[in-house]
């Protein structure tokens, strides 16, 4: 990675913000309306969703076990006969990351690294879902996370600070998680949902990005709201323009709700559409997904075949 | 075509193209076009019909490719075919005009149901014909004007439909804009004759036998096509009462003069070759609004033309947004090879006038596609901001303030429409009043609904359609007598009005009595007219009454910059304000009454009972238009979509009248208080034969409170302050009473610049006295207020 992202705080360029929200939702149903092409062109597009996955387990009832099938799936994603067909066994086609609790980070890693795997271990941080906790146990939770072993860490910024407008102090407080996430890449979840307007959505990001955030990154799953079209468009705007300023390419990831290969297209859609080609990458866009991936191998397999497959018939995360 | 089949899952995993989208294979169309044999005829009372032996045209499709192609035929309407197709119409109008408003209604709903049966065929058949349309934009406008059909008898009581109604549309035009003529013009009680560009004829002759399945009368919709001399050929038919143009500039001023003298009202859509300016402010939302532009200035059938104005210090925020979301983007196809000159060289031209290019990949070298090119840092002298060309090209200007903003978007002989970009509620509401156009978008581009009226000012039109307001156009009062048809006499137009008159010392000079000399009423001022000349004024048995002033060009000239000076003023005053001023003049005229009654007297030689009846209805007319200034609003159209729209009144400006002979002091107040009520300022032109009641009223409009300049009254001749009246750019509309020659001279004149026209032949000898001002009409004063303003229309997207 080239230099990292890091910006001083302009609250300026904050405060000019404006998202007008019709025209938002206007050009989300235009990009939902630009279609990629039948065929090999989806299974293509489909695979490269793949291996833009966050596979990902957030739940209460997480054991070493399901965190050890996740994660070999997540380093075999699609049948290897379907890859076989396509040519495309050998392209190490893998998910991008699995993402954890940090109680499991230890689990993920073990699990990897028995299967030989470089796959990067994510970790969700900072009091996730809510954000709820004192500042010291959220620093103190990243810096477990990277100790366990993960590479990659999801924090999730103070909504209390972005809904009274304290924008400098989220700066703040999203710097000191940069800091102790070290080498670890940073992606910060604005919770999109619990924002209120566009315009916070788009401030939030800019002050996520000035903070040296690696990616930003929707919601957390938990919210009533999560992943829509028109709060990405929003998003993936502010990092154009963040872009424009500074040079830095910041990356997307969508999470929440996304279940279905159809929805894994748009997502790529909107991405070339509205960042261009370099962002179709997993450096600089990931999905967070956990059944999304069953859905699109499903659809590869009937690519591949011609038939529509049962779900027993691929292997379970 | 095997280099795309061959390319493997990894090649595309790579690049991540999109892949070519399966192209349609039009079946419903394709079958509909052989049933037709590929050769389309003329739709005329209620079927095709096919005569032999004429000149055919050749229609290629969209395709192109030779294997599949399916070009189809169409005909070139003879002579015949048009007397046929006209004896047709006015059957077709008899028996639909007949039907009951809620038979029409009824008619126009199952054609909504009829048509989205044929949704299918209908938009394949558009796409094949390059004339993109939706269907459901159609039934939406089929839905609408069935309510009107149905209210009509309720709601426009007082108004008759005009006859059999020619709609001409040319083949530059969108599909849509035939229907939102079409229909309104049917709801109204009309029978229409389309002329579609030859390229739209095919969907438009489908849609005429949808018509005829949803149960309209035979002949009340024909369809006829051919080449340009068969417009001409339409609108001269005796059958014609009325001949409305969609299309570009310099079809439509070729059609008018074409068409002057005929006795034909004609009414100009000019969208085609209009610019329309799209503002982005500083408090705009940037990234939304340069999508809005890259989405409307770079597809291939473009509504109109567009000239993006940016604020300064947003220049570099949007130019770098323009670049990076232009990279990438495809060619745009051309209308024909031929453009492609166009386009190359207005951007020739404009790197040498040292604009810098933004474009999405370079110009392939040859054929019929362009790229998406901007054309930075460009003046508005440059051709390319004028006049561009054809094709995915979009100058780029920038100004300082709002307020240079909105002049810069003013500053164009075009009205259509404009589209402004900001957050700041104040600024948008107040940039969209002062824009001189007939739509205004905010934050948005392009929406359309029926509801909402679209209406030209300047050069892009002069007529209203869509909304309730686009149904007048298809209706005439019910008493008004009709302009008469008449064959064009041979006129020099360039001679009309200019013979210089002759100022003869009358015989019998009476020096017990000497006659007063009346000076003319310019800018609130008396003032005798620039040339120094003066006319007689004489009694009806030719005793001489005055000497009044013999105004000219000069003196139009003056009274228009006048007028221009206070008419904004005038304008910004409150309504309420307007109508306590119009108030206070008609209170004058009561107080001044005899005085008037016998200036009058002395003028036309009635009684002096006539005259004083005169004056008292004037003073009621004024009262009238003064109780409407307040009254007289726009509306808030409810719309199907979200958002919030509404549309306003707007004054035209300067209007120019030539007064009728009749009943002078009436017919003076009547339009004096139509035009000034509204806001506009006027110059008038009283009757050449009797003057003098307008020449005493200039006394009493001395003293009123009506700001000098609102109101002009120069004296002279008739044909020569027509003449200055019409070749003055800064008057928007002219009424006239008078002569066919100077009707035939106004219709040809009046359209380049383009004028709103009212147009009366006072020819005929007035059996009745001035009925039609005595005891009008109760749709009279309706139809003296809607010439008195043009629509606007605003629209805001909100939840």
């Amino acid at each position: 990675m080239s230099a990292r992202n890091s910006t001083t705080w302009n609250l300026e360029w904050v405060s000019k913000a404006r998202v007008n929200t019709q025209a938002v939702l206007k050009r989300a149903q235009q990009v939902q309306g630009r279609k990629v092409a039948k065929k090999q062109w989806q299974a293509a597009w489909l695979l490269k969703a793949v291996t833009c996955i966050d596979l990902t387990t957030l739940s209460g009832d997480d054991t070493p076990s399901n965190v050890h099938r996740l994660c070999m799936k997540a380093s075999q994603p699609v049948r290897r006969d379907l890859l076989k067909n396509m040519d495309m066994h050998d392209k190490g086609i893998t998910t991008a990351a699995v993402c954890v609790y940090p109680s499991r980070v230890a689990d993920a890693v073990k699990s990897l690294k028995a299967a030989n795997s470089s796959l990067p271990v994510a970790s969700v941080a900072t009091g996730f879902p809510a954000g709820q906790t004192p500042l010291k146990t959220r620093l103190d939770e990243v810096r477990m996370a990277v100790q366990d072993g993960a590479t990659e860490i999801d924090i999730v910024i103070n909504r209390t600070l972005a809904l009274t407008g304290q924008w400098a102090a989220l700066y703040d407080e999203v710097r000191q998680f940069r800091e102790v996430c070290g080498e670890a890449h940073m992606k910060t979840i604005l919770a999109v949902g619990e924002l209120g307007t566009f315009t916070n959505v788009y401030k939030a990001s800019l002050v996520s990005m000035m903070a040296g955030s690696d990616f930003i990154k929707t919601s957390t799953g938990k919210e009533s709201v999560n992943a829509t079209y028109p709060v990405a468009i929003v998003m993936v705007r502010a990092i154009r323009d963040y872009y424009l300023r500074t040079g830095h390419k910041v990356g997307f990831k969508p999470a929440g709700g996304i279940r279905t290969a159809q929805e894994a297209l748009v997502w790529l859609v909107l991405m070339k559409e509205e960042l261009g080609d370099d962002w179709l990458t997993p450096t600089l866009f990931r999905l967070g997904a956990s059944s999304l991936l069953a859905d699109i191998e499903r659809q590869i397999y009937h690519y591949v075949t011609g038939c529509y497959a049962a779900y027993y018939e691929l292997p379970m995360a | 075509m095997a280099s795309v089949a061959s390319k493997t899952v990894y090649d595309i995993f790579q690049s991540m193209e999109y892949g070519a989208s399966a192209s349609t294979t039009a079946t419903a169309a394709r079958t509909w076009l052989e049933q037709h044999s590929q050769s389309l005829g003329l739709f005329v009372d209620g079927g095709f019909v096919r005569p032999v032996d004429r000149q055919t045209l050749r229609v290629t499709d969209s395709t192109g490719e030779s294997h599949n192609s399916c070009s189809m035929i169409c005909i070139c309407a003879k002579e015949e075919d048009v007397s046929a197709c006209g004896v047709s119409a006015s059957a077709g109008f008899k028996a639909w005009s007949e039907l009951s408003a809620h038979r029409r209604a009824k008619v126009l709903l199952r054609l909504a149901n009829t048509l989205q049966r044929y949704s299918q065929c209908m938009s394949e058949l558009c796409v094949l014909s390059e004339c993109p349309c939706s269907s459901s934009a159609l039934v939406r406008l089929a839905h609408y004007y069935a309510g009107w059909a149905q209210l009509r008898d309720t709601l426009m009581p007082n108004w008759t439909p005009r006859g059999v109604v020619a709609i001409v549309v040319s083949a530059d035009c969108q599909f849509y804009s035939i229907w939102l003529k079409v229909l309104p013009a049917l709801a109204m009680g009309n029978a229409v004759i389309v002329v579609p560009g030859v390229k739209m004829a095919a969907p438009a002759l489908l849609l005429a036998q949808v018509f005829m399945e949803a149960g309209l009368p035979a002949g009340v919709l024909n369809v006829v096509t051919g080449d340009c001399a068969l417009v001409a050929r339409v609108a001269q038919s005796i059958h014609t009462s009325y001949l409305t143009f969609c299309g570009s500039k310099q079809d439509g001023e070729l059609l008018a003069k074409q068409l002057a003298g005929w006795g034909v009202p004609t009414s100009l859509s000019l969208s085609v070759s209009a610019v329309c300016p799209f503002i982005i402010f500083e408090s705009a939302d940037i990234d939304s609004a340069v999508d809005g532009v890259i989405e409307a200035a770079f597809k291939k059938n473009k509504d109109w033309q567009w000239v993006l104005c940016v604020q300064e210090s947003m220049w570099d925020s949007v130019v770098g947004r323009l670049k990076l979301r232009m990279t990438g983007m495809k060619c745009v196809p051309l209308a024909s090879e031929a453009h492609r000159s166009l386009v190359e060289t207005a951007v020739q031209q404009a790197v040498q006038q040292g604009a810098t290019l933004i474009q999405s990949c370079p110009p392939p070298s040859t054929g019929g596609l362009y790229p998406p090119t901007v054309l930075c840092g460009l003046a508005p002298p440059c051709s390319a901001v004028t006049t561009p060309p054809p094709g995915p090209l979009l100058p780029l200007l920038s100004f300082r303030s709002v307020v240079e903003g909105v002049t810069l978007g003013n500053h164009s002989p075009h009205g259509q429409a404009a589209s402004i970009w900001t957050e700041d509620l104040t600024l948008a509401l107040e940039t969209a009043r002062s824009l001189k156009v007939g739509s205004v978008w905010v934050n948005s581009h392009s929406v359309t609904d029926p509801s909402l009226p679209q209406s030209g000012r300047r050069d892009s039109g002069n007529c209203t359609n869509g909304g309730k307001e686009g149904l007048y156009q298809f209706l005439c009062p019910s008493l008004t007598p009709r302009m008469p048809r008449s064959t064009p006499r041979s006129l020099d137009y360039s001679a009309f009005g200019t013979a210089a008159s002759t100022f003869m010392v009358p015989e019998g000079f009476d020096p017990s009595s000497v006659p007063r000399s009346c000076s003319q009423f310019i800018g609130g001022k008396l003032c005798k007219a620039d040339s120094g000349c003066i006319r007689v004024v004489s009694s009806p048995g030719g005793a001489v009454l005055a000497y009044c002033a013999d105004g000219g060009r000069k003196d139009i000239r003056n009274a228009v910059e006048a007028a221009l000076k206070v008419q904004p003023g005038w304008l910004r005053k409150s309504s309420a304000a307007r109508a306590q001023s119009l108030y206070a003049l008609a209170d004058s005229l009561d107080k001044r009454r005899r005085d008037m009654a016998a200036s009058i007297q002395a003028q036309t030689g009635i009684s002096m009972d006539e005259a004083n009846e005169e004056v008292e209805l004037s003073i009621s007319r004024l009262s009238d238009w003064a109780a409407r200034c307040d009254k007289q609003s726009g509306v808030v159209p409810p719309l199907p979509q979200t958002g919030s729209a509404f549309l306003i009144p707007e004054a035209l400006g300067v209007v120019g009248i030539v007064l009728p002979d009749t009943r002078p002091l009436l017919c003076l107040v009547s339009l004096l208080g139509a035009a000034v009520a509204m806001g506009n300022a006027v110059i008038m032109v009283p009757s050449e034969k009797h003057p003098l009641p307008a020449i005493d009223f200039i006394q009493i409009l001395q003293v009123s409170d009506i700001p000098g300049g609102v109101v002009s009254i120069i004296t002279g001749g008739r044909d020569q302050l027509t003449q200055a009246l019409a070749n003055h750019s800064e008057i928007q509309a002219i009424w006239y009473w008078g002569s066919v020659e100077g009707c035939q001279f106004l219709q040809y004149t009046c359209c380049s610049p383009l004028k709103r026209m009212w147009l009366h032949c006072e020819e005929e000898v007035d059996e009745e006295g001035g009925r039609y001002w005595t005891h009008p009409s109760p749709s009279f004063e309706e139809e003296m207020w809607r010439e008195a303003v043009v629509w606007k229309s605003v629209w805001i997207p909100t939840a």
